[in-house]
């Protein structure tokens, strides 16, 4: 359902400064394709990225433009390189910070209440589309911050995987420049990262010794089945490039590899809106995630 | 909240016009906010604007914000005639609740305050809209006026209040929950005297005194429910009350969503991610906003009728 926050007037007229109708049209067939969503104040962000799109494809004006998306002979190769645009840097370092309020403030208590019970002292954290590796190093920094205070005395190890061999090639490595680490502290930098020369940092062996680096296709039955017991999954821009079937047989995968009481993280305008509904949408100050409620969890059971 | 306490705390909201500082045109306008809005005649409304510079300064500027849909207006008359009869009594209403408050009294950050409210009345009034409900301005209403027992507190328990509001921060928790064990009661209960009081519609008295908890409520109308609902989109999306909140929240799980579904089927079809990019996405034209029309004393030269 379209809904326009306060708007009074309807559709009719949208004083779009970004100039095009076609544009609107573009949004609500990403959104209907990939599930990213771009509000009316986010719009110039999807602008631009077409824009850069139209000149390596020739399109002269956005609705020609629309047509490459739609009716051409190499529409999907044309959606896919789109998607690549707009999810173009958002791969740094502590990207969303609500993410890890959420899941200092919330989600860790939670979970590791329901372990120690069981006298658990593991987590398994899974970051699924790793890409370059930028998620599963932040979340190691993060963690290992944790064990200096909550999480004292436990253990946790990070699963990495992609199904690019060269990202996951970059991802071992682990060699960043200033991009990537606008968001990481001087302190941090200073703890878990070493000097790589031409002002580049890699990352130290403490943050590589918690993170295994493998290579899964998301769609691979065989494989995904065997993935089992974590705690909180995130798959941040990859569900994007699936279709509806795919995706709803991937998220069922996830419901299967998390315990119960886990959580999995979207990217943060991603939206499984009629893709799931075993999931729960929980809504955290500043991100969303989604929870497997334990079983035997009453229908109204919220974390 | 047993009788007696209740009973002391309508007699001291009794005396809140005293104590307060509730501008002239607050009784005509409750008696507006009484009647159907299509039975208002647009000129009283135009009087009654015109008749406080400040209300009619600070009227412009809401009519004139991209979220009421983007009209250029210059005059008093332009501006009611832009936003609707509806939409301008609420402001007015607002506007009259900011007054009542002298200066200094503000327990809340009034700025955290206004942010709230009005990006509670506009998700309530989007909501309403999206499933269908007849009344959307009244949603609008609704979610403006919600809290409005936040103010009564700063005024006639300043410190206790106070006390409540310092709690909450320090223990990341919602204020009614830190309320109740201090005050005795909650801005729910006294939000609902004053209403009552004023004589406001029931629907907006359970709105203002029943939407942190509904389960007291033997049916809950739909206009608390939206309210409920969309009280927790703003705190979850930084247009809370000023401070950090610990909060989880399962909007599909809770008895509002599922009251609401009952009556409105429509609500299954809001994908709450989207809806919720859109409320961040405007997140900062309410703050300009709010900055622009509740900012302290700053009276325009009066615009034209």
């Amino acid at each position: 359902m379209a809904i326009q926050l306060g708007k009074e007037k309807s559709a009719a007229a949208p004083a779009l400064d970004v100039g095009d109708a076609a544009y609107l049209k573009i949004r609500d067939l990403i959104y209907r394709i990939s599930g990213i969503y771009h509000s009316e104040q986010k719009l110039y962000l999807l602008v631009s990225s077409c824009q850069r799109r139209m000149k390596t494809c020739d399109a002269a004006s956005p609705a020609q433009y629309l047509e490459h998306l739609t009716t051409r002979p190499n529409r999907d190769a044309e959606v896919r390189l789109l998607l690549n645009e707009i999810t173009i840097g958002e791969t740094y370092m502590f990207r969303h910070p609500a993410q890890f309020d959420a899941l200092r403030n919330v989600i860790l208590p939670q979970i590791m209440e329901g372990k120690a019970a069981l006298g658990i002292k593991r987590l398994r954290f899974w970051s699924a589309g790793c890409s370059t590796g930028e998620e599963p190093y932040t979340l190691a920094m993060f963690l290992l911050e944790e064990k200096e205070k909550r999480l004292a005395g436990w253990n946790f190890d990070i699963l990495a995987t992609d199904l690019n061999s060269n990202s996951l090639e970059a991802a071992r490595a682990g060699i960043y420049g200033e991009y990537a680490l606008r968001n990481v502290s001087e302190g941090l930098r200073q703890k878990y990262f070493k000097d790589a020369g031409s002002n580049k940092l890699e990352a130290g062996d403490r943050l590589k010794s918690h993170i295994r680096f493998d290579r899964v296709n998301l769609s691979d039955d065989s494989k995904m089945v065997f993935l089992k017991g974590i705690d909180v999954i995130f798959c941040c821009n990859v569900l994007i490039y699936f279709d509806l079937a795919s995706k709803r047989r991937v998220v069922q995968h996830f419901y299967t590899n998390l315990v119960p009481g886990g959580y999995f993280f979207l990217g943060h305008a991603e939206s499984l809106f009629h893709v799931d509904d075993t999931l729960r949408l929980i809504h955290f100050p500043g991100t969303t995630a989604y929870w497997k409620p334990p079983q035997g969890s009453a229908a109204g059971g919220t974390p | 909240m047993n009788e007696q306490q209740c009973a002391l705390l309508e007699a001291q909201i009794g005396k809140i016009e005293s104590v307060s500082t509730a501008p002239a045109i607050l009784q005509p306008l409750l008696q507006m906010l009484r009647s159907p809005a299509d039975e208002i005649r647009m000129e009283s409304v135009v009087e009654m604007v015109s008749r406080d510079s400040a209300i009619a300064a600070q009227c412009l500027r809401m009519a004139n914000s991209p979220l009421f849909g983007h009209s250029r207006v210059e005059t008093v008359r332009g501006a009611v005639m832009a936003l609707g009869i509806a939409k301008v009594r609420s402001l007015l209403f607002g506007l009259c609740m900011h007054q009542t408050i002298p200066k200094g009294k503000w327990v809340l950050d009034p700025t955290a305050f206004w942010r709230h409210s009005l990006g509670c009345a506009l998700v309530t009034q989007t909501m309403a809209r999206g499933i269908g409900y007849r009344e959307p301005e009244k949603a609008y209403l609704a979610g403006l006026i919600h809290d409005i027992g936040f103010l009564v507190n700063s005024v006639l328990y300043p410190e206790k209040f106070r006390e409540s509001f310092q709690h909450a921060v320090a223990e990341k928790c919602p204020v009614h929950v830190s309320e109740e064990p201090i005050l005795g009661f909650t801005h729910e209960d006294s939000g609902r005297i004053l209403c009552k009081r004023w004589g406001l519609p029931d629907e907006l008295l359970e709105a203002a005194g029943c939407h942190h908890r509904l389960d007291v409520l033997p049916t809950a109308g739909p206009l608390v429910c939206l309210v409920h609902l969309s009280d927790l989109l703003c705190r979850v999306r930084n247009l809370g009350y000023g401070y950090d909140e610990i909060l989880a929240v399962s909007l599909a799980q809770d008895s509002a969503w599922k009251h609401l579904l009952i009556a409105y089927p429509a609500l299954a079809e809001i994908d709450l991610v989207r809806f919720t990019l859109d409320i961040e996405g405007s997140m900062d034209e309410i703050a300009a906003l709010v900055d622009s029309v509740f900012a302290a004393d700053r009276r325009a030269v009066p615009p034209t009728r």
